[in-house]
């Protein structure tokens, strides 16, 4: 559909990536999520007595809080190291420190990078493209928010109109848009070579043992690690199988 | 919110207060966060001298929204019953519930006796996210700050290179089976997998040019292939809604 862009069609991602506005914004990120937890703290200190809820109480809950997030921070962590090479650490962190998910954004940058006739990573991954991607999965996320925002308010009104939404169309249609999603594009992987399709099939085999053995020996930390361990099984058996 | 008979008046007057204070500054951050989060890509489109054409942006705004847009949707719908009016906000933002905020939430209620749904309840899983917060925003600080910022300086250009370029497949082989496996509905997945493959080994091969729409073609193929085809079992039998788990 449309060509490659040709000016400014550098391929150096990581030179604009590390800009240091970007650098800036991730900050005001992670500022504006400490800032939120400060005010909801003490929200909750005005709030515990009225509910029997000692300090004691609260500490123990932020405790237990951090402590349980450990793990999954850490998975996370993982994952988001794996995506730098692609995306540069500032949008890597704010997309991931705000929400975000590797599913997504990796998803959502190479839907962008399609509509531009690029294919994310190789020479047609431009510093356009790449721009382009980062907006496309920032204001994605955006729209996340934004729903949240509307529809937040109206749920504690109990409204009507929400609460009638047909339990059924609750039911098949989330999982319909989202298995159909990553299965259309995880499946326009495989034609782009050999490479793609051992890569795509490690990452889900190891997935698959991975929460096959979390559901067979009760272990949840399989759970929590198997998109990190899939990701780095799987671009292991790429840089074998590219004999690179 | 339905308070326990014997609550004196003062306690529905603290959380009211509670709910106010978090209603009113759960907004106002989200909203901040929202934009520093859109302030960074608008820059680089620009003010980066990239030379992109709005119309890109659009095009490819529409595309994402053709993907996801039911997900926007529906995943705070099936949360909000989960977290209560108060998390929503900091959870929407922080992101990675199903995997870090929830379980965070559920074993503080639990460290303290209070009971999902019950006030106190709601307290303990604020704080606990509060708690999650900080462990994420410190993980991902220093392990992606400044150790992957380290370790992109020392990998070598090859292996930098194999990760670029295959890291897609990477990501999504293992999503794809994840989202089969938490959703638990073997019907849509057969129709998703069946649609998702025709879409791309049939028509895409036939018709190149729909290559920027064939993800929306998918969704909307299976969303309407599901539907129709769904198990018309009893409400009192059919499975309950599985919580969405791509946030």
């Amino acid at each position: 559909m449309h060509t490659p862009m040709a000016p400014n069609g550098s391929a150096d991602i990581l030179a604009i990536a590390n800009a240091p506005v970007l650098w800036l914004c991730v900050a005001g990120v992670f500022g504006v999520i400490v800032v939120q937890s400060l005010i909801f703290l003490r929200a909750v200190r005005r709030a515990a007595p009225s509910v029997q809820m000692t300090p004691g109480d609260i500490r123990t809950s932020f405790r237990s809080g951090a402590v349980s997030a450990i793990g999954p921070s850490l998975a996370v962590a993982l994952v988001a190291i794996a995506l730098l090479a692609l995306f540069g650490a500032p949008a890597v962190l704010s997309r991931i420190g705000l929400i975000g998910s590797a599913a997504y954004d990796v998803s959502a940058a190479g839907i962008a990078a399609g509509t531009l006739g690029a294919k994310l990573g190789d020479e047609s991954y431009t510093q356009s493209v790449f721009a382009v991607a980062f907006f496309a999965m920032s204001i994605g996320g955006a729209m996340w928010m934004i729903a949240t925002l509307i529809l937040t308010p109206l749920l504690r009104r109990g409204d009507a109109k929400v609460r009638a939404i047909n339990p059924a169309a609750m039911a098949v249609v989330p999982a319909a848009a989202l298995i159909g999603a990553f299965a259309c594009l995880g499946f326009t992987e495989l034609p782009k070579s050999g490479t793609h399709v051992v890569t795509f099939a490690v990452s889900a085999a190891v997935m698959a043992l991975s929460l096959l053995l979390a559901k067979t020996l009760g272990k949840s930390w399989l759970r929590e690690w198997g998109l990190g361990m899939s990701i780095v099984a799987a671009l292991g058996a790429a840089l074998l199988a590219s004999g690179s | 919110m339905t308070a326990t008979s014997t609550a004196p008046a003062a306690t529905d007057q603290a959380m009211a207060e509670f709910d106010r204070t978090t209603s009113r500054w759960g907004r106002a951050t989200m909203i901040a966060g929202l934009l520093v989060s859109l302030a960074g890509p608008l820059y680089l489109v620009f003010a980066g001298g990239l030379d992109i054409a709005p119309a890109q942006l659009w095009i490819a705004f529409a595309a994402v929204a053709a993907t996801f847009g039911i997900i926007w949707i529906v995943e705070p719908l099936t949360y909000y019953p989960i977290l209560g009016p108060a998390a929503m906000y900091q959870a929407f933002m922080i992101g990675n519930i199903s995997n870090k905020l929830l379980p965070a939430a559920l074993i503080a209620q639990t460290n303290i006796g209070a009971k999902p749904g019950t006030r106190r309840g709601q307290l303990a899983s604020v704080v606990a996210i509060c708690g999650a917060a900080a462990v994420h925003l410190a993980s991902l600080a220093v392990f992606v700050g400044l150790l992957g910022s380290w370790l992109i300086s020392v990998i070598p250009p090859a292996a930098m290179n194999v990760t670029r370029l295959y890291v897609l497949p990477a990501v999504l082989g293992a999503v794809l089976v994840q989202a089969i496996v938490s959703m638990k509905q073997p019907r849509t997945t057969v129709i998703a997998l069946a649609v998702a493959a025709a879409v791309v080994f049939l028509v895409l091969p036939a018709v190149p040019g729909l290559a920027m729409v064939s993800t929306a073609i998918a969704v909307l193929g299976t969303v309407l292939l599901a539907w129709f085809f769904r198990s018309r079992q009893p409400a009192s039998e059919a499975r309950p809604a599985q919580p969405v788990h791509l946030e």
